[in-house]
């Protein structure tokens, strides 16, 4: 091989390591996202829960030291991760509650958990670090990143594994990819998998094969929450080290979009996932050549579109008609069918 | 749908003579949570509270020297330049809630109306009765152009409907973002920011030092439009039975997806009065950094409007009313003005929930999006 194309090859792998990071937080939210909708009850807090768990991660980490004096350094980064993911649970479990338990609509209170996140989040950060910005004077730590040793004789493969500086990449880029697999073998091939899909499917025939659809929304939902906390997390203590105020800026309604450009499927949902990180990325580079990043950020948007409507044609050349869909698609919508 | 013809008419007015009650009880709730909250973190909770709750209204003394004397009157300024956008945003999300469709694009509605208006204004030049009217008709058109695009890509692709105005609303903020910072921007402006529009085409001011303008007068005349829309058109007609009788209205043949289409067209219609107050009214020139999101605070006004246009603007003033609180709030106490957003999240919470206060809305909702509570009850 020659000098020519090893450069270009690490070119290469350098914008597909910015695009894997840039699509991490992204992916993870997607995931939850995925699992919520799967069950029937799509979650349209993600943005709000990885705010929650990107600002008690940082928060967490920070007070650790003070709470436990003495532990090892490296400790106290995995003590505010767990910290943001409880918070991020129990933000769900408010939504879960309010949602199966006191009847209120999904949707519109997941938009109530968006907007909470958006002010308790600023509230208590000026409430506890008296800046309404950031949390940039707290010196916060990062969750470590994996290396993979011996690669230094393969520059390309470096880059690719460990990132452009060698470093590795963050554990939760690790965390995200590997859960796209696991997530596609628990749905296809474990039980608690094809319940989940059968009570998004029909909750009633579900109920009547004996399949507790609460207990099983209730576990979807707070998964979702897990996985978008994790996104969070990665926001906050590894892309960057630090909280700011609205640090999601929308990618838990790309992760959203995620879901349905991927066809409620994990692999699709990982390719959606890509793309937003691509535009991303994309949008940054485009920055240096004085081409305007709007029009780059108006990409993943039209995109999502485009594919919906594909989406539609196809439904509608297999004879269903979706003018007269009324509901939202995603729920099993029983008046359509027993009327069309 | 059923359920209607079985409740008797006394269910009926007892459910309604509770429904009034419950309401101010969500709010009460909504604000004694918030009251929790402030006080875990708060060295001053009780005047922090007094401040949101008073903070707003103006300020009435007796001097010698002046006599009676209004005080504040911009603080309350605001919260009537508040209430008049909030106005609109609510009906801009109340329209197509009646036709049971999820529009969350008020966002995107407005802020490409905001920026018609202002085009218009700045590149037609002429007198107040030129300009405005074309401002106006800028505004509106544009905002029920793009409400118009979600309405087609529900009726005719089956394309959710939550999905795409959240696209929209990215697509159109940076839209609005490139326009401004390429085509509109106001080269002596030390930020990015388009040129201060011409007097002929700001609204008229009626409070000094406040931006309260002439809006105020057409908030009651497009509330009652709004309102005879509803219920005197049959395009109203249609939109009202889509939301309540999806099945009904498909057998007895009613065009559904016109009603579905133009729930969220004229819903981007009402946005645009929104999106003109806020350029010909209260920036009277449209920064670069305008911030997204009061299209959801536009949601909480229409819950708390039950979808009424008429309650539209009490609950955009109570809104508003507690916005502005919340601001004089922060300047005076240890308390961040963002409790307010804590309050609204409970609010909305509260009264969207059927079972935890059971007879609060009830079904409305349920049927609204065709979500029963189900499976599990």
């Amino acid at each position: 091989m020659s000098a020519d194309s090893v450069a270009i090859l690490t070119l290469v792998a350098t914008l597909a390591v910015a695009v894997l990071r840039a699509a991490a937080p992204i992916l993870l939210a997607a995931l939850g996202g995925l699992i919520s909708d799967l069950s029937g009850t799509i979650n349209v807090a993600l943005e709000g829960l990885m705010l929650i768990a990107a600002f008690f991660g940082v928060i967490a980490s920070v007070h650790a030291v003070q709470w436990f004096p003495g532990l090892a350094q490296w400790i106290y980064p995995w003590i505010g991760c767990a910290v943001g993911l409880v918070a991020a649970l129990g933000f769900t479990g408010l939504l879960a509650i309010f949602h199966l338990e006191f009847g209120a609509d999904l949707i519109v209170a997941g938009i109530a958990i968006n907007i909470l996140a958006a002010g308790l989040t600023v509230f208590l950060l000026v409430a506890l670090v008296g800046d309404k910005g950031s949390t940039a004077g707290l010196h916060s730590p990062a969750l470590p990143s994996i290396q993979i040793p011996g690669l230094a004789g393969l520059p390309v493969l470096d880059t690719l594994l460990n990132g452009e500086g060698g470093a590795g990449h963050h554990v939760l880029v690790y965390v995200a990819f590997m859960s796209v697999a696991l997530l596609a073998l628990f749905l296809s091939r474990t039980r608690y998998g094809t319940w989940l899909r059968a009570v998004g499917e029909n909750p009633q025939a579900a109920l009547g094969a004996g399949i507790p659809v609460k207990r099983v929304r209730y576990v979807a939902l707070l998964a979702s929450g897990l996985l978008a906390g994790l996104g969070g997390i990665y926001l906050s203590m590894g892309y960057l080290t630090l909280f700011q105020a609205d640090m999601t800026a929308g990618r838990g309604f790309l992760a959203l979009a995620a879901v349905f450009l991927g066809a409620r499927r994990p692999l699709g949902t990982l390719g959606a996932s890509l793309l937003f990180g691509a535009t991303g990325v994309l949008a940054t580079q485009l920055g240096a050549f004085e081409m305007p990043t709007q029009i780059v950020y108006m990409i993943p948007p039209f995109v999502t579109i485009c594919m919906l409507v594909f989406a539609g044609r196809s439904l509608a050349g297999s004879g269903r008609r979706p003018s007269a869909r009324i509901s939202n698609p995603t729920e099993p919508d029983t008046t359509t069918r027993s009327s069309a | 749908m059923t359920a209607i013809a079985s409740n008797d008419t006394a269910r009926l007015q007892h459910q309604r003579g509770i429904e009034r009650w419950q309401l101010p009880l969500a709010v009460v709730a909504a604000l004694v949570v918030g009251f929790v909250i402030t006080a875990m973190v708060s060295d001053e909770p009780w005047r922090a509270y007094l401040a949101l709750t008073t903070g707003a209204l103006p300020d009435i003394r007796w001097s010698d020297a002046h006599g009676w004397e209004m005080r504040r009157w911009v603080r309350f300024g605001s919260v009537i330049e508040d209430a008049i956008t909030l106005t609109f945003l609510g009906l801009a999300v109340a329209i197509p809630f009646r036709a049971r469709q999820f529009s969350l694009g008020a966002d995107g509605q407005m802020f490409l109306s905001a920026l018609a208006a202002a085009a218009v204004s700045l590149y037609v030049g002429g007198p107040w009765f030129v300009v405005l009217p074309a401002a106006f008709a800028a505004a509106v058109l544009t905002g029920f152009a793009w409400g118009l695009v979600p309405g087609v890509l529900k009726a005719r692709f089956g394309a959710n409907e939550i999905v795409t105005t959240l696209m929209l609303n990215l697509i159109a903020v940076q839209f609005y973002r490139l326009v401004i910072t390429q085509v509109m921007r106001d080269p002596t402006a030390g930020y990015l920011v388009t040129p201060v529009l011409p007097a002929a085409a700001l609204l008229p001011g009626l409070l000094p030092r406040t931006n309260v303008t002439a809006m105020l007068f057409l908030v009651p005349v497009v509330v009652v439009a709004a309102g005879l829309l509803l219920s005197r058109t049959t395009i109203g007609y249609e939109v009202r039975t889509v939301g309540v009788a999806p099945a009904f209205a498909r057998q007895v043949g009613m065009p559904v997806g016109r009603a579905v289409v133009m729930s969220m067209a004229l819903g981007g219609a009402f946005a645009a009065f929104a999106g003109l107050h806020v350029s010909n009214a209260l920036l009277k020139r449209l920064p670069v950094d305008l911030s997204p999101g009061m299209g959801f605070e536009g949601l909480v006004v229409a819950l708390l409007a039950r979808n009424d246009p008429k309650a539209v603007p009490v609950a955009a003033f109570l809104y508003a009313y507690l916005r502005t609180g919340a601001q004089a709030m922060e300047r005076t106490t240890d308390v961040s003005r963002e409790v307010v957003l804590v309050i609204q999240a409970f609010i909305i919470l509260f009264i969207v929930s059927e079972r935890l206060l059971p007879t609060l809305v009830p079904r409305k909702f349920a049927r609204w999006l065709g979500r029963q509570p189900k499976g599990d009850a």
